[in-house]
Protein backbone atom coordinates (compact mmCIF):
# COMPACT_ATOMS: atom_id res chain seq x y z
CA UNK A 1 0.00 0.00 0.00
CA UNK A 2 2.75 2.35 0.98
CA UNK A 3 4.68 1.49 -2.17
CA UNK A 4 1.62 2.20 -4.21
CA UNK A 5 1.36 5.70 -2.75
CA UNK A 6 5.04 6.32 -3.20
CA UNK A 7 4.78 5.19 -6.78
CA UNK A 8 1.76 7.40 -7.37
CA UNK A 9 3.50 10.35 -5.73
CA UNK A 10 6.59 10.04 -7.88
CA UNK A 11 4.45 9.67 -10.97
CA UNK A 12 2.53 12.82 -10.19
CA UNK A 13 5.73 14.72 -9.44
CA UNK A 14 7.33 13.45 -12.61
CA UNK A 15 4.28 14.39 -14.60
CA UNK A 16 4.45 17.96 -13.41
CA UNK A 17 8.18 18.06 -13.86
CA UNK A 18 7.97 16.81 -17.43
CA UNK A 19 5.23 19.23 -18.41
CA UNK A 20 7.25 22.02 -16.89
CA UNK A 21 10.31 21.07 -18.86
CA UNK A 22 8.41 20.78 -22.11
CA UNK A 23 6.72 24.07 -21.29
CA UNK A 24 10.04 25.82 -20.90
CA UNK A 25 11.07 24.50 -24.24
CA UNK A 26 8.09 25.35 -26.44
CA UNK A 27 8.32 29.09 -25.93
CA UNK A 28 12.05 29.14 -26.52
CA UNK A 29 11.71 26.81 -29.48
CA UNK A 30 9.14 29.12 -31.04
CA UNK A 31 11.26 32.18 -30.34
CA UNK A 32 14.42 30.71 -31.81
CA UNK A 33 12.73 29.23 -34.86
CA UNK A 34 10.98 32.51 -35.49
CA UNK A 35 14.16 34.55 -35.13
CA UNK A 36 15.96 32.34 -37.61
CA UNK A 37 13.20 32.37 -40.17
CA UNK A 38 12.78 36.16 -39.86
CA UNK A 39 16.46 36.72 -40.43
CA UNK A 40 16.20 34.66 -43.58
CA UNK A 41 13.11 36.62 -44.65
CA UNK A 42 14.71 39.98 -43.96
CA UNK A 43 18.09 39.33 -45.51
CA UNK A 44 17.01 37.22 -48.48
CA UNK A 45 19.62 34.72 -47.37
CA UNK A 46 18.26 31.22 -47.86
CA UNK A 47 19.69 28.38 -45.78
CA UNK A 48 21.66 27.31 -48.87
CA UNK A 49 23.20 30.76 -49.26
CA UNK A 50 24.01 30.90 -45.56
CA UNK A 51 25.73 27.54 -45.85
CA UNK A 52 27.75 28.83 -48.79
CA UNK A 53 28.71 31.93 -46.81
CA UNK A 54 29.78 29.70 -43.96
CA UNK A 55 31.92 27.60 -46.29
CA UNK A 56 33.61 30.67 -47.76
CA UNK A 57 34.29 32.07 -44.32
CA UNK A 58 35.86 28.78 -43.25
CA UNK A 59 38.13 28.81 -46.32
CA UNK A 60 39.14 32.40 -45.66
CA UNK A 61 39.84 32.03 -41.96
CA UNK A 62 41.56 28.66 -42.31
CA UNK A 63 44.51 30.47 -43.86
CA UNK A 64 45.37 32.05 -40.56
CA UNK A 65 44.09 29.70 -37.86
CA UNK A 66 43.05 26.11 -37.65
CA UNK A 67 39.34 26.05 -36.91
CA UNK A 68 36.88 23.52 -35.69
CA UNK A 69 34.81 23.59 -38.86
CA UNK A 70 31.92 21.69 -37.33
CA UNK A 71 31.44 24.13 -34.48
CA UNK A 72 31.77 27.35 -36.44
CA UNK A 73 28.57 29.23 -35.72
CA UNK A 74 27.12 31.88 -37.98
CA UNK A 75 24.08 33.82 -36.85
CA UNK A 76 22.22 37.05 -37.27
CA UNK A 77 21.29 38.97 -34.19
CA UNK A 78 18.98 41.89 -33.83
CA UNK A 79 19.61 44.67 -31.37
CA UNK A 80 16.97 47.31 -31.78
CA UNK A 81 17.16 48.55 -35.35
CA UNK A 82 20.68 47.23 -35.81
CA UNK A 83 21.31 43.83 -37.26
CA UNK A 84 24.60 42.12 -36.58
CA UNK A 85 26.24 39.09 -38.12
CA UNK A 86 27.62 37.02 -35.27
CA UNK A 87 30.41 34.63 -36.00
CA UNK A 88 31.70 32.30 -33.34
CA UNK A 89 34.86 30.42 -34.27
CA UNK A 90 36.35 27.77 -32.05
CA UNK A 91 40.11 27.82 -32.70
CA UNK A 92 41.73 24.38 -32.53
CA UNK A 93 45.33 25.50 -32.95
CA UNK A 94 47.19 28.65 -33.90
CA UNK A 95 49.09 28.27 -37.13
CA UNK A 96 52.87 28.65 -37.22
CA UNK A 97 54.41 31.69 -38.83
CA UNK A 98 55.60 29.60 -41.76
CA UNK A 99 52.15 28.25 -42.43
CA UNK A 100 50.67 31.73 -42.35
CA UNK A 101 53.36 33.13 -44.65
CA UNK A 102 52.80 30.28 -47.05
CA UNK A 103 49.06 30.93 -47.11
CA UNK A 104 49.68 34.64 -47.72
CA UNK A 105 52.05 33.90 -50.56
CA UNK A 106 49.57 31.59 -52.19
CA UNK A 107 46.99 34.28 -51.82
CA UNK A 108 49.25 36.91 -53.39
CA UNK A 109 49.81 34.66 -56.36
CA UNK A 110 46.07 34.47 -56.92
CA UNK A 111 45.75 38.23 -56.43
CA UNK A 112 48.42 38.96 -59.07
CA UNK A 113 46.40 37.03 -61.59
CA UNK A 114 43.34 38.95 -60.56
CA UNK A 115 45.23 42.26 -60.85
CA UNK A 116 46.26 41.42 -64.37
CA UNK A 117 42.59 40.93 -65.17
CA UNK A 118 41.83 44.27 -63.53
CA UNK A 119 44.32 46.06 -65.79
CA UNK A 120 42.37 44.88 -68.80
CA UNK A 121 39.21 46.18 -67.22
CA UNK A 122 40.69 49.62 -66.54
CA UNK A 123 39.24 51.11 -69.73
CA UNK A 124 35.73 50.25 -68.61
CA UNK A 125 36.48 51.79 -65.22
CA UNK A 126 37.31 55.05 -66.94
CA UNK A 127 33.99 54.93 -68.71
CA UNK A 128 32.33 54.76 -65.35
CA UNK A 129 34.27 57.81 -64.22
CA UNK A 130 33.06 59.70 -67.28
CA UNK A 131 29.50 58.83 -66.39
CA UNK A 132 30.03 60.09 -62.88
CA UNK A 133 31.36 63.36 -64.32
CA UNK A 134 28.19 63.78 -66.31
CA UNK A 135 26.13 63.30 -63.22
CA UNK A 136 28.25 65.81 -61.37
CA UNK A 137 27.68 68.40 -64.08
CA UNK A 138 23.98 68.07 -63.49
CA UNK A 139 24.47 68.31 -59.75
CA UNK A 140 24.21 71.80 -58.32
CA UNK A 141 25.74 71.18 -54.91
CA UNK A 142 29.36 72.26 -55.04
CA UNK A 143 30.28 70.58 -51.77
CA UNK A 144 29.03 67.22 -52.92
CA UNK A 145 31.20 67.22 -56.04
CA UNK A 146 34.31 68.29 -54.20
CA UNK A 147 33.79 65.50 -51.70
CA UNK A 148 33.46 62.98 -54.46
CA UNK A 149 36.60 64.15 -56.18
CA UNK A 150 38.35 63.89 -52.84
CA UNK A 151 37.27 60.30 -52.59
CA UNK A 152 38.60 59.65 -56.06
CA UNK A 153 42.03 60.85 -55.00
CA UNK A 154 42.00 58.63 -51.96
CA UNK A 155 41.21 55.64 -54.08
CA UNK A 156 44.07 56.51 -56.38
CA UNK A 157 46.48 56.65 -53.52
CA UNK A 158 45.35 53.32 -52.20
CA UNK A 159 45.39 51.42 -55.46
CA UNK A 160 49.09 51.54 -56.18
CA UNK A 161 50.04 50.83 -52.58
CA UNK A 162 48.12 47.59 -52.67
CA UNK A 163 49.76 46.32 -55.83
CA UNK A 164 53.43 45.35 -55.91
CA UNK A 165 55.46 48.55 -56.15
CA UNK A 166 57.40 47.63 -59.29
CA UNK A 167 58.52 50.44 -61.61
CA UNK A 168 56.26 49.35 -64.44
CA UNK A 169 53.27 49.43 -62.24
CA UNK A 170 54.07 52.87 -60.94
CA UNK A 171 54.44 54.29 -64.45
CA UNK A 172 51.18 52.77 -65.47
CA UNK A 173 49.27 54.19 -62.56
CA UNK A 174 50.82 57.61 -63.07
CA UNK A 175 49.75 57.65 -66.67
CA UNK A 176 46.27 56.70 -65.73
CA UNK A 177 45.90 59.08 -62.85
CA UNK A 178 47.03 62.07 -64.87
CA UNK A 179 43.94 62.33 -67.08
CA UNK A 180 41.75 61.60 -64.11
CA UNK A 181 43.11 64.50 -62.09
CA UNK A 182 42.60 66.79 -65.07
CA UNK A 183 39.07 65.64 -65.23
CA UNK A 184 38.47 66.25 -61.58
CA UNK A 185 39.75 69.81 -62.03
CA UNK A 186 37.37 70.24 -64.94
CA UNK A 187 34.67 68.81 -62.76
CA UNK A 188 35.26 71.39 -60.07
CA UNK A 189 35.36 74.20 -62.57
CA UNK A 190 32.10 73.09 -64.10
CA UNK A 191 30.47 72.71 -60.75
CA UNK A 192 31.49 76.29 -59.93
CA UNK A 193 30.01 77.48 -63.22
CA UNK A 194 26.70 75.77 -62.52
CA UNK A 195 26.51 77.19 -59.04
CA UNK A 196 27.21 80.67 -60.39
CA UNK A 197 24.52 80.25 -63.01
CA UNK A 198 22.09 79.30 -60.34
CA UNK A 199 22.96 82.31 -58.26
CA UNK B 1 -10.78 69.75 -40.00
CA UNK B 2 -8.30 67.17 -41.17
CA UNK B 3 -8.91 63.71 -39.80
CA UNK B 4 -6.35 61.00 -39.29
CA UNK B 5 -6.49 58.00 -41.58
CA UNK B 6 -5.36 54.78 -39.90
CA UNK B 7 -5.19 51.39 -41.57
CA UNK B 8 -5.59 48.28 -39.42
CA UNK B 9 -3.68 45.45 -40.99
CA UNK B 10 -1.95 42.16 -40.13
CA UNK B 11 -0.95 40.03 -43.09
CA UNK B 12 -2.27 36.88 -41.52
CA UNK B 13 -6.02 36.27 -41.36
CA UNK B 14 -7.90 35.57 -38.18
CA UNK B 15 -5.72 37.55 -35.78
CA UNK B 16 -8.43 40.09 -35.05
CA UNK B 17 -8.18 42.96 -37.53
CA UNK B 18 -11.92 43.38 -37.87
CA UNK B 19 -12.56 42.99 -34.13
CA UNK B 20 -9.84 45.56 -33.49
CA UNK B 21 -11.29 47.96 -36.06
CA UNK B 22 -14.79 47.70 -34.60
CA UNK B 23 -13.60 48.16 -31.04
CA UNK B 24 -11.13 50.98 -31.59
CA UNK B 25 -13.66 52.76 -33.79
CA UNK B 26 -16.39 52.42 -31.19
CA UNK B 27 -14.08 53.48 -28.36
CA UNK B 28 -12.88 56.55 -30.27
CA UNK B 29 -16.47 57.51 -31.02
CA UNK B 30 -17.47 56.99 -27.39
CA UNK B 31 -14.67 59.37 -26.41
CA UNK B 32 -16.37 62.05 -28.50
CA UNK B 33 -14.55 61.77 -31.83
CA UNK B 34 -16.28 61.61 -35.18
CA UNK B 35 -15.26 58.28 -36.67
CA UNK B 36 -15.77 56.46 -39.96
CA UNK B 37 -14.97 52.77 -40.26
CA UNK B 38 -14.28 51.60 -43.81
CA UNK B 39 -14.44 47.88 -44.56
CA UNK B 40 -11.99 47.37 -47.44
CA UNK B 41 -12.37 43.60 -47.42
CA UNK B 42 -14.52 43.57 -50.55
CA UNK B 43 -16.14 40.18 -51.14
CA UNK B 44 -15.64 39.08 -47.52
CA UNK B 45 -17.29 41.80 -45.52
CA UNK B 46 -17.67 41.26 -41.79
CA UNK B 47 -17.24 44.60 -40.06
CA UNK B 48 -21.00 45.19 -40.39
CA UNK B 49 -21.64 41.99 -38.43
CA UNK B 50 -19.37 42.94 -35.54
CA UNK B 51 -21.10 46.30 -35.25
CA UNK B 52 -24.57 44.74 -35.61
CA UNK B 53 -25.31 46.89 -38.65
CA UNK B 54 -25.74 44.13 -41.23
CA UNK B 55 -29.44 44.86 -41.75
CA UNK B 56 -29.01 48.56 -42.30
CA UNK B 57 -26.66 48.53 -45.25
CA UNK B 58 -28.16 49.92 -48.42
CA UNK B 59 -25.12 51.13 -50.35
CA UNK B 60 -21.52 49.95 -50.24
CA UNK B 61 -18.12 51.40 -51.09
CA UNK B 62 -18.44 49.94 -54.59
CA UNK B 63 -21.71 51.83 -55.10
CA UNK B 64 -19.90 55.03 -54.13
CA UNK B 65 -17.01 54.35 -56.50
CA UNK B 66 -19.34 53.48 -59.36
CA UNK B 67 -21.43 56.58 -58.62
CA UNK B 68 -24.70 54.85 -57.87
CA UNK B 69 -24.92 56.93 -54.69
CA UNK B 70 -23.19 59.77 -52.91
CA UNK B 71 -20.58 59.06 -50.26
CA UNK B 72 -22.83 60.50 -47.58
CA UNK B 73 -25.66 58.16 -48.49
CA UNK B 74 -23.46 55.09 -48.11
CA UNK B 75 -22.38 55.93 -44.57
CA UNK B 76 -24.38 53.85 -42.10
CA UNK B 77 -24.80 55.43 -38.68
CA UNK B 78 -24.20 53.25 -35.64
CA UNK B 79 -27.19 52.15 -33.57
CA UNK B 80 -26.00 53.69 -30.33
CA UNK B 81 -23.38 56.21 -31.21
CA UNK B 82 -24.21 58.95 -33.73
CA UNK B 83 -20.48 59.81 -33.90
CA UNK B 84 -19.72 56.46 -35.54
CA UNK B 85 -20.40 55.57 -39.16
CA UNK B 86 -19.63 52.56 -41.32
CA UNK B 87 -18.81 52.43 -45.01
CA UNK B 88 -19.42 48.77 -45.80
CA UNK B 89 -17.69 46.58 -48.35
CA UNK B 90 -19.60 44.97 -51.19
CA UNK B 91 -20.12 41.27 -50.70
CA UNK B 92 -20.68 40.28 -54.32
CA UNK B 93 -17.56 41.83 -55.86
CA UNK B 94 -13.81 41.38 -55.48
CA UNK B 95 -10.81 43.53 -54.59
CA UNK B 96 -10.44 44.91 -58.12
CA UNK B 97 -13.76 46.79 -57.76
CA UNK B 98 -11.99 49.70 -56.02
CA UNK B 99 -8.64 51.20 -56.99
CA UNK B 100 -6.02 52.81 -54.79
CA UNK B 101 -6.82 56.24 -56.22
CA UNK B 102 -10.54 55.86 -55.58
CA UNK B 103 -9.95 54.83 -51.98
CA UNK B 104 -7.55 57.73 -51.53
CA UNK B 105 -10.19 60.14 -52.84
CA UNK B 106 -12.81 58.75 -50.44
CA UNK B 107 -10.42 59.17 -47.51
CA UNK B 108 -9.56 62.71 -48.58
CA UNK B 109 -13.21 63.65 -48.65
CA UNK B 110 -14.00 62.00 -45.30
CA UNK B 111 -10.98 63.69 -43.69
CA UNK B 112 -12.76 67.02 -44.00
CA UNK B 113 -15.66 65.98 -41.79
CA UNK B 114 -14.33 63.28 -39.48
CA UNK B 115 -11.60 63.04 -36.82
CA UNK B 116 -10.69 59.44 -37.55
CA UNK B 117 -11.01 57.26 -40.62
CA UNK B 118 -10.19 53.63 -39.80
CA UNK B 119 -9.55 51.25 -42.69
CA UNK B 120 -10.16 47.59 -41.93
CA UNK B 121 -7.66 45.88 -44.22
CA UNK B 122 -8.15 42.43 -45.76
CA UNK B 123 -5.68 39.66 -44.98
CA UNK B 124 -2.80 39.12 -47.37
CA UNK B 125 -0.34 41.45 -49.08
CA UNK B 126 -2.02 41.64 -52.47
CA UNK B 127 -4.19 44.28 -54.08
CA UNK B 128 -6.65 44.52 -51.20
CA UNK B 129 -3.83 45.36 -48.79
CA UNK B 130 -2.22 47.77 -51.22
CA UNK B 131 -5.55 49.55 -51.75
CA UNK B 132 -6.26 49.92 -48.04
CA UNK B 133 -2.76 51.20 -47.24
CA UNK B 134 -2.85 53.72 -50.09
CA UNK B 135 -5.38 55.92 -48.32
CA UNK B 136 -3.73 55.87 -44.89
CA UNK B 137 -0.94 57.82 -43.22
CA UNK B 138 -0.80 55.69 -40.07
CA UNK B 139 -0.99 51.95 -39.49
CA UNK B 140 -1.77 49.55 -36.68
CA UNK B 141 -0.28 46.11 -37.21
CA UNK B 142 -2.31 43.45 -35.42
CA UNK B 143 -0.58 40.24 -34.46
CA UNK B 144 -0.81 37.45 -31.89
CA UNK B 145 2.05 35.78 -29.98
CA UNK B 146 2.14 32.93 -32.50
CA UNK B 147 4.96 32.27 -34.90
CA UNK B 148 2.96 32.48 -38.12
CA UNK B 149 1.23 35.71 -37.08
CA UNK B 150 4.52 37.33 -36.01
CA UNK B 151 6.25 36.30 -39.21
CA UNK B 152 3.45 37.80 -41.31
CA UNK B 153 3.49 40.96 -39.18
CA UNK B 154 7.21 41.30 -39.90
CA UNK B 155 6.50 41.08 -43.61
CA UNK B 156 3.76 43.70 -43.31
CA UNK B 157 6.07 46.02 -41.35
CA UNK B 158 8.63 45.68 -44.14
CA UNK B 159 5.99 46.62 -46.72
CA UNK B 160 4.75 49.55 -44.63
CA UNK B 161 8.27 50.90 -44.25
CA UNK B 162 8.65 50.88 -48.01
CA UNK B 163 5.59 53.11 -48.42
CA UNK B 164 6.32 56.79 -48.07
CA UNK B 165 2.77 57.82 -47.21
CA UNK B 166 2.82 55.76 -43.99
CA UNK B 167 4.28 58.14 -41.41
CA UNK B 168 4.03 55.83 -38.41
CA UNK B 169 2.98 52.32 -37.55
CA UNK B 170 2.46 50.57 -34.25
CA UNK B 171 1.94 47.07 -33.02
CA UNK B 172 -1.19 45.72 -31.37
CA UNK B 173 -0.65 42.36 -29.71
CA UNK B 174 -3.92 40.50 -29.64
CA UNK B 175 -5.14 37.30 -27.96
CA UNK B 176 -2.45 37.33 -25.30
CA UNK B 177 -2.83 34.49 -22.79
CA UNK B 178 -1.03 35.39 -19.56
CA UNK B 179 -1.38 31.85 -18.20
CA UNK B 180 0.41 30.31 -21.15
CA UNK B 181 3.11 32.98 -21.01
CA UNK B 182 3.59 32.23 -17.33
CA UNK B 183 4.12 28.58 -18.14
CA UNK B 184 6.54 29.51 -20.91
CA UNK B 185 4.26 28.03 -23.49
CA UNK B 186 3.66 31.28 -25.31
CA UNK B 187 5.98 34.04 -26.41
CA UNK B 188 5.70 37.01 -24.10
CA UNK B 189 4.85 40.56 -25.09
CA UNK B 190 8.53 41.46 -24.66
CA UNK B 191 9.58 38.60 -26.94
CA UNK B 192 7.33 39.74 -29.77
CA UNK B 193 8.26 43.41 -29.37
CA UNK B 194 11.94 42.52 -29.39
CA UNK B 195 11.64 40.31 -32.45
CA UNK B 196 9.65 42.84 -34.46
CA UNK B 197 11.38 45.90 -32.95
CA UNK B 198 8.19 47.90 -33.29
CA UNK B 199 6.46 50.24 -30.86
CA UNK B 200 3.42 48.88 -29.03
CA UNK B 201 0.04 50.55 -29.01
CA UNK B 202 -1.85 47.85 -27.15
CA UNK B 203 -1.93 44.45 -25.50
CA UNK B 204 -5.30 42.71 -25.69
CA UNK B 205 -5.86 39.61 -23.54
CA UNK B 206 -7.67 36.60 -24.92
CA UNK B 207 -11.26 36.98 -23.81
CA UNK B 208 -14.21 34.66 -24.37
CA UNK B 209 -16.33 37.77 -24.14
CA UNK B 210 -15.19 38.59 -27.68
CA UNK B 211 -17.15 35.60 -28.98
CA UNK B 212 -20.33 36.50 -27.14
CA UNK B 213 -20.05 40.15 -28.09
CA UNK B 214 -19.60 39.17 -31.73
CA UNK B 215 -22.67 36.95 -31.44
CA UNK B 216 -24.64 39.95 -30.29
CA UNK B 217 -23.14 42.38 -32.76
CA UNK B 218 -21.94 44.62 -29.98
CA UNK B 219 -18.25 45.61 -29.65
CA UNK B 220 -16.69 44.54 -26.37
CA UNK B 221 -15.63 48.10 -25.51
CA UNK B 222 -19.28 48.62 -24.59
CA UNK B 223 -18.92 46.00 -21.85
CA UNK B 224 -17.55 47.95 -18.91
CA UNK B 225 -16.21 44.99 -16.93
CA UNK B 226 -14.43 43.21 -19.75
CA UNK B 227 -10.63 43.20 -19.57
CA UNK B 228 -10.33 43.07 -23.36
CA UNK B 229 -12.79 45.94 -23.56
CA UNK B 230 -10.64 47.94 -21.15
CA UNK B 231 -7.54 47.14 -23.19
CA UNK B 232 -9.23 48.39 -26.38
CA UNK B 233 -10.42 51.54 -24.64
CA UNK B 234 -6.82 52.14 -23.58
CA UNK B 235 -5.67 51.73 -27.19
CA UNK B 236 -8.18 54.36 -28.28
CA UNK B 237 -6.85 56.73 -25.64
CA UNK B 238 -3.27 56.14 -26.77
CA UNK B 239 -4.30 56.89 -30.34
CA UNK B 240 -5.72 60.18 -29.04
CA UNK B 241 -2.27 60.96 -27.64
CA UNK B 242 -2.83 60.10 -23.97
CA UNK B 243 -0.18 58.28 -22.03
CA UNK B 244 -2.00 55.25 -20.64
CA UNK B 245 0.02 52.46 -18.98
CA UNK B 246 -0.38 48.96 -20.39
CA UNK B 247 -2.55 46.52 -18.46
CA UNK B 248 -0.42 44.20 -16.39
CA UNK B 249 -1.97 40.95 -17.46
CA UNK B 250 0.44 38.71 -15.60
CA UNK B 251 -0.58 40.29 -12.32
CA UNK B 252 -4.28 39.64 -12.45
CA UNK B 253 -4.40 38.94 -8.73
CA UNK B 254 -3.36 42.53 -8.16
CA UNK B 255 -6.15 43.93 -10.27
CA UNK B 256 -7.68 45.70 -7.30
CA UNK B 257 -4.37 47.24 -6.32
CA UNK B 258 -3.86 48.29 -9.92
CA UNK B 259 -7.24 49.97 -9.87
CA UNK B 260 -6.37 51.84 -6.72
CA UNK B 261 -3.06 52.82 -8.28
CA UNK B 262 -4.97 54.01 -11.32
CA UNK B 263 -7.18 56.17 -9.17
CA UNK B 264 -4.13 57.65 -7.46
CA UNK B 265 -2.54 58.29 -10.86
CA UNK B 266 -5.68 60.12 -11.96
CA UNK B 267 -5.71 62.18 -8.77
CA UNK B 268 -2.07 63.04 -9.30
CA UNK B 269 -2.83 64.12 -12.85
CA UNK B 270 -5.53 66.46 -11.60
CA UNK B 271 -3.36 67.95 -8.85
Amino acid sequence: MRDLFANLYSRVVNFFKSTEEIGEQTKEVARNRLKLVLMQDRTNLTPAVLERMRGELINLLSKYVELDKELLDLNFEQEGDQMALMLSIPVVRAKTEEEIQKAIQEDEAIKDVALADDDEDESSDEDEVKEEDKEDEDGVNNEGTSEESGEDEEEKEEEPSESEPTEENEEETEEKTAPKSQKSKEKEAKAEETSEENE
Amino acid sequence: MTGRVIVITSGKGGVGKTTTSANIGTALAKAGNKVVLIDTDIGLRNLDLLLGLENRIVYTIVDVVEERCKLKQALVKDKKNPNLALLAAAQTRDKSAVTQEQLKDICEELKKKYDFILLDCPAGIEQGFQNAVAGATEAIVVTTPEMSAVRDADRIIGLLEAREEIESYKLLLNRVRPNLIKENDMMSVEDVVEILSCKLIGIIPEDTGIITSTNKGEPIVNVEKSLAGQAYRNVAQRIMGEDVPFLELDKQENAIIAKIKGIFAKLKGKV
